[in-house]
């Protein structure tokens, strides 16, 4: 089982999801703007139309409201449809849909009706993506009831969540994807042949490291983040950090989040969108109402500046937390402001650095 | 006198060397945003920006940088721009995607598909309103048509009676899509079910033709008020995004490519290329110059600009 332990890359990890969505699952469609053609949403659809059929797997207008209505219709009638938004940006579009029916149609008609399908949306960063192809709406879509939303931060999350969800779940999930994790390889442990498969229901979220100095909580691409800046603090300073991977942003693993906090008295949150009335801000919400009183200090969030995103690299480095601020902010919750640590490493993340557009 | 063909293909002449330009400085990473290459497409922009004053609006897509040369905005802002300094049109925030200069009436350009066409029918509304005798123009692609927003405005733009000149550049892909994957209609016979008067052109490349249709179109809207649609055959030269070529693809065929290229003027007459070269080439180099001398924005423009 665990033995057969490989090393996969998020894009892999996608394309193995639908690979097996298609051929497990005789209901699944994958209707996407470009999901045919020879990028094939930047690998992750390749050649499936070809092996499958271009009856289930088939490009679509430009008419992202019709065609997410077009889905649910097909969702209500027996298909699993997949659809794609090659940024999360362009989601905005398919709003009415996603939200006045689909995160609806279950429970405003009384329970008799089930929408089963999933959105995929990537995240842009880096290299000029600018303020219309960078933004990061999982707050959006987590705020309304009815909807799942994950962010899969490795090849296993999206294998186990993806599979889940053509295989189990009855409701819309929506994924929101990082095109910067695209090339990122991870170790992979999923076993699709094994009978524990579905035991736990992925739409949680996971601790991905034990610590005891402070909890992290991240999403995303700020998961690999947290890795990188807690194997340095550690290395460097024996700063412990115990990480979660939120990963079911409207549904993560609250008691995981409490007993965490509880144990190390220190919270940071690094989400990937702005910080204001968005993951940050409800992660605050659950400590503070359950008991503020575990905080030994007051939490720090991190996330976008709170502007559109610029085009100029100058001011795009400066929009994004970099890794510096990262360490600096948790050497100042875990040792305090006067903690006479040097601090030197001002690395920025590898991807962002070899990440040559134009997409 | 200079004539008309050699004014308009001086133009055109000029925003195809400028993506030229673009093209060979790209591998140096200096321009590091996505850029959507009009090479193939240039003689619609000046066509259509021949016959409009610079208190004309204009919006256009990702696709932006021949409107914003023939719209007559600077080009040393472009370079820059391009190059993310303070000094380009956009102070480094815009990038490739996001030209605009409200100077000479480029409103925007905008990278999620259709989003400005309404915003020209909303001008052209101001427009009326306000007695400032203008005409608006909304520029966008075939896919674009797909979009229920293209529908809604052209739609308003009839009902409303609004100075609006619509044009769609039909280069008859969507990235990697044709246009028969995803159309059930017929892009200017489709618009007349809106009541309105629709034109269309095949010789995309044919900048003498399109001027003539445009300047024709414009005088019957600033006379009647009315709306109009203009849809012009195209072909573009690159990849989607980005500065490769990718006819070796068989989405698309490399003797369609011949074919245009065969009577694009900006390939054949040679004489013209030769007169004109010298001059233009000076100028472009000029303005690169002006983007790697001038500065990077200051870390506080961050912060400014949020309404
Ligand atoms: C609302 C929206 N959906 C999808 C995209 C992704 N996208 C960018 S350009 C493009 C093709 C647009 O084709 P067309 O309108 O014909 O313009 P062209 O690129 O050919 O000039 C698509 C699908 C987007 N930017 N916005
Ligand atoms: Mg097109």
């Amino acid at each position: 089982m665990s033995d057969t332990k490989t090393v996969i890359s998020y894009r892999e990890a996608l394309y193995q999801s639908m690979n097996t969505a298609l051929s497990e699952s005789p209901e699944v469609v994958i209707m996407g703007q470009g999901v045919d053609d020879h990028k094939g949403t930047f690998g992750s659809t390749s050649n499936l139309a070809e092996k499958y059929g271009k009856e289930r797997v088939f490009d679509i207008p430009l008419s992202e409201e019709g065609n997410t209505g077009i889905a649910i219709g097909a969702a209500l009638n027996g298909l699993y449809p997949i659809q794609t938004h090659i940024r999360n940006d362009f989601s905005l579009l398919a709003m009415n849909q996603i939200v006045n029916t689909a995160a609806k149609y279950k429970y405003m008609y009384g329970g008799h009706f089930e929408v089963p399908f999933l959105i995929r949306m990537i995240i842009g960063r880096s290299w000029g993506q600018g303020a219309q192809h960078s933004q990061s709406f999982q707050s959006l879509f987590a705020h309304i009831p009815g909807l799942v939303v994950i962010m899969p931060s490795s090849a296993d999350t999206v294998l186990e969540s993806y599979n889940y969800a053509v295989q189990k779940y009855k409701g819309p999930v929506i994924s929101i994807e990082h095109r910067l994790l695209y090339d990122y390889n991870f170790n992979s442990n999923y076993n699709s042949n094994s009978n524990s498969q579905f035991k736990e229901n992925p739409f949680t979220s996971r601790l991905i490291r034990e610590g005891s100095d402070i909890t992290i909580v991240a999403t995303s691409i700020m998961v690999i983040e947290a890795q990188r800046v807690s194997d340095y603090l550690f290395r460097e300073f024996k700063i412990d950090c115990e990480i979660i991977d939120l990963h079911a942003i409207s549904h993560f693993n609250k008691e995981m989040i409490l007993k965490s906090v509880k144990k190390t008295g220190k919270l940071i949150v690094a989400d990937t969108s702005w910080r204001a009335y968005g993951v940050c801000a409800e992660i605050s919400r659950i400590v503070c109402e359950t008991d503020p009183s575990m905080l030994k200090a007051p939490v720090v969030s991190l996330g976008m500046q709170p502007t559109p995103c610029p085009t100029t690299k100058k001011l795009e480095d400066l929009f994004y937390t970099d890794d510096y601020t990262f360490t600096k902010k948790i050497i100042e919750l875990v040792k305090g402001k006067n903690h006479n640590i040097p601090m030197t490493e001002r690395s920025m993340n590898e991807a962002y650095k070899n990440f040559k557009g134009p997409f | 006198m200079i004539s008309l063909y050699k004014n308009l293909f001086y133009q055109s002449l000029r925003i195809r060397m400028v993506e030229e330009k673009i093209i060979e400085i790209y591998p140096s990473d200096k321009i590091q945003s996505p850029v959507h290459l009009s090479i193939g497409q240039e003689a619609v922009a000046v066509g259509i920006c021949n016959n409009l004053l610079k208190t004309d609006l204009l919006y256009s897509s990702y696709r932006s940088h021949a409107y914003y040369l023939a719209k007559g905005a600077n080009l040393n802002k472009m370079f820059a721009e391009l190059y993310g300094k303070v000094t380009g049109c956009g102070k480094g925030k815009a990038g490739s995607m996001h030209l605009a200069e409200k100077s000479v009436g480029f409103m925007g350009s905008s990278a999620v598909v259709a989003s400005t066409i309404s915003h020209a029918v909303g001008s052209a509304l101001a427009s009326k309103r306000l007695n400032k005798n203008q005409v608006c123009v909304a520029t966008f692609g075939d896919g674009a048509s797909e979009e229920g927003s293209y529908h809604e405005s052209l739609n308003f733009a009839s009902v409303f009676k609004l100075p609006v000149l619509f044009v769609c550049e039909n280069n008859g892909l969507a990235i990697h899509s044709t246009i028969d994957q995803r159309h059930s209609y017929k892009i200017h016979e489709h618009a007349k079910s809106y009541n309105l008067k629709s034109t269309y052109i095949e010789e995309g490349y044919d900048f003498m033709k399109i001027n003539s249709l445009i300047s024709e179109t414009i005088n019957e809207i600033k006379l009647t008020g009315l709306p109009q649609v203009v849809e012009i055959k195209t072909y573009r030269y690159k990849e989607h995004v980005g500065i490769g070529d990718d006819h070796h693809v068989p989405y698309r065929s490399s003797k369609d490519f011949d074919n245009w290229k065969s009577v694009d003027p900006l390939i054949q007459d040679k004489t013209l290329i030769n007169e004109f070269s010298e001059k233009i080439n000076a100028e472009i180099e000029a303005a690169v110059n002006f983007a790697e001398q001038s500065e990077f924005p200051a870390d506080s423009e961050l912060f400014t600009d949020i309404y």
